[in-house]
């Protein structure tokens, strides 16, 4: 479902990203782990065909990235977005919707439908016709969540989506993503949450400008390859059994 | 009294055509405004205000259709524009500024070679809503509707590439071509409304209703009524007041400034009201 092969980002002569290399397949969840500034958003705008690249290649769904971004769900961290601009909680998940609807043409009855089942799914048909901005942090991830069921992706791309969400909302969005992996899709998740990559994903891929591992995660999030890819701000506990991440 | 508002101003056929030129510019510019500002376009439509200016002085001076001349000059410089604005290595403001005074210059030295050098740049800077003939509002009307409709074929589209940039890249829209639709469709309204209130003032057609909507709007259906409403309204608060100040009081008041000194004033009014509105339901959540 998602193949990527040696890849390396430059921007401006330094290295962005450097030997990444996965496979993903349907129903599968990767964690891109690293510190802060270390190519996780640049690695998913890669996936996306919005960065070139210096080597290597990217497939999604069989295809180059450019191609393949109608059948690719992008979840952008709620707190980007205006929260002053006049859309409802129910127009924004619609906007799932724009590119299967096409130009020109105005959402119809299955659009409606689509996105109301998408909000139902994460708990928030009541809040349908509230202005967007006025919802918590964390229901404003929900909708972005929503938004991205009703484009009905095979593949969900997840940008920090558990940074400061409430516990309710932590829950629910583990299960709408359990559930959209089992209905095939594949899923990926930059986070810098270790717990959450534990819990919600099955690979995990360690990356600090280029990759330290690729692989299932328990092998992968290991006290030894955690201290490479953060260095002094990984504190190993209990002897080698834990990791405590400190932030930066 | 209604009389002194509404009748006795318009009787004579200039009044009447520039009350229809306020309206038609009010309606416009108020649906347009509300993308231009949601998708805080609002400085660079203010220098594609300036850069069209030469491309009007030649037309004129060559006594050319105003409207080739604007749209010739306004199409490059959104082309520039664009292009400069997506290249991160050029500071925006900078290139922004840059562009609009030379495009500016050019103007000026182009219309200071006419004879009737002071009056000409008078009219191409500030408009003469009470010159302005059947003709002129047909124009007008026509590319109104040209715009609106683009706009309506558009809106979805543009609404999410305001509110959320990043996704619509990720959904495969080209925002570099939608920006650029956007700036040609603000040229065109320049263009449209150059003659009646000119290069200078026209982007506060644009502009101030929509930032007044913004203020009070809770939607994008509610933010065009409160839009339209403050532009139309100005449009005519504004030709009677100039009236009434010169016929009463005998008292030049430039009518296409005072229309938006009257939207600065709505403006005004909006804000107090919101902010009154959001200290009373920190009062009423805190009570």
């Amino acid at each position: 479902m998602l193949v990527l092969d040696d890849v390396a980002v430059r921007f401006g002569g330094t290295d962005a990203l450097d030997g990444i290399g996965a496979t993903v397949s349907a129903g599968e969840s990767v964690a891109l782990i690293g510190p802060n500034g270390a190519g996780k958003s640049t690695l998913l705008r890669a996936i996306l065909g919005l960065v070139p690249l210096a080597r290597g290649s990217i497939e999604v769904l069989g295809r180059p990235p450019q191609e393949a971004r109608r059948s690719v769900a992008y979840v952008p961290q709620a707190e980007s977005l205006d929260p002053e601009f006049p859309v409802s909680v129910a127009q924004v998940v619609l906007m799932g919707r724009y590119r299967s609807i096409g130009w020109i043409r105005r959402p119809g009855r299955a659009d409606r439908d689509a996105a109301a089942a998408a909000l139902h799914r994460v708990g928030l048909s009541d809040r349908a016709d509230d202005r967007f901005g006025t919802l918590s942090g964390g229901q404003r991830q929900r909708v972005l969540i929503a938004r991205a069921v009703a484009q009905a992706s095979r593949l969900l791309l997840l940008d920090e989506p558990f940074n400061g969400v409430d516990a309710v909302t932590q829950k629910l969005l583990l299960e709408v993503l359990g559930e959209l992996r089992a209905d095939g899709a594949a899923v990926v998740i930059s986070t810098h949450d270790l717990t959450v990559a534990h819990l919600a994903c099955s690979e995990a891929c360690l990356l600090n400008r280029h990759q330290i591992a690729y692989g299932p995660v328990a092998d992968t999030l290991s006290p030894p390859l955690l201290q490479q890819a953060y260095g002094a701000r990984a504190l190993v506990l209990a002897g080698d059994e834990a990791v405590v991440v400190t932030p930066s | 009294m209604i009389d002194q508002l509404l009748v006795e101003p318009f009787r004579s056929p200039y009044m009447q055509r520039a009350l229809i030129e306020a309206v038609l510019l009010g309606v416009f510019g108020g649906v347009l405004g509300v993308y231009v500002v949601l998708r805080r376009l609002a400085f660079i439509s203010e220098a594609l205000t300036h850069t069209v200016f030469p491309g009007i002085a030649v037309a004129f001076l060559l006594d050319a259709s105003l409207y080739l001349g604007a749209f010739a000059a306004g199409a490059l410089s959104a082309v520039l524009l664009t292009v400069l604005t997506l290249n991160r290595r050029v500071n925006d403001d900078a290139a922004l500024a840059v562009l609009l005074t030379t495009f500016f210059s050019v103007g000026v030295v182009v219309v200071s070679r006419s004879t009737s050098f002071t009056a000409d740049l008078t009219a191409l800077l500030f408009g003469r809503i009470l010159a302005i003939s059947t003709g002129d509002i047909i124009q007008t009307a026509i590319t109104m509707l040209v715009v609106l409709v683009v706009l309506a074929l558009m809106h979805k589209e543009l609404i999410l590439r305001a509110f959320a940039p990043e996704s619509a890249r990720a959904m495969g829209y080209r925002t570099d071509v939608m920006d650029l639709a956007l700036n040609l469709l603000i040229t065109l309204f320049v263009v449209a409304a150059v003659k009646a209130v000119g290069t200078v003032l026209v982007i506060a057609l644009v502009i101030t209703p929509a930032a007044t909507a913004q203020l009070l709007g809770r939607s994008i259906r509610s933010m065009m009524a409160i839009s339209v409403v403050v532009g139309v309204l100005s449009g005519w608060i504004g030709l009677v007041l100039s009236y009434r100040a010169s016929v009463d009081h005998d008292l030049r008041l430039a009518s296409g400034a005072t229309i938006v000194l009257i939207m600065t004033v709505l403006f005004v009014v909006a804000f107090a009201a919101r902010k009154l509105l959001d200290l009373r339901r920190t009062r009423v959540g805190a009570g």
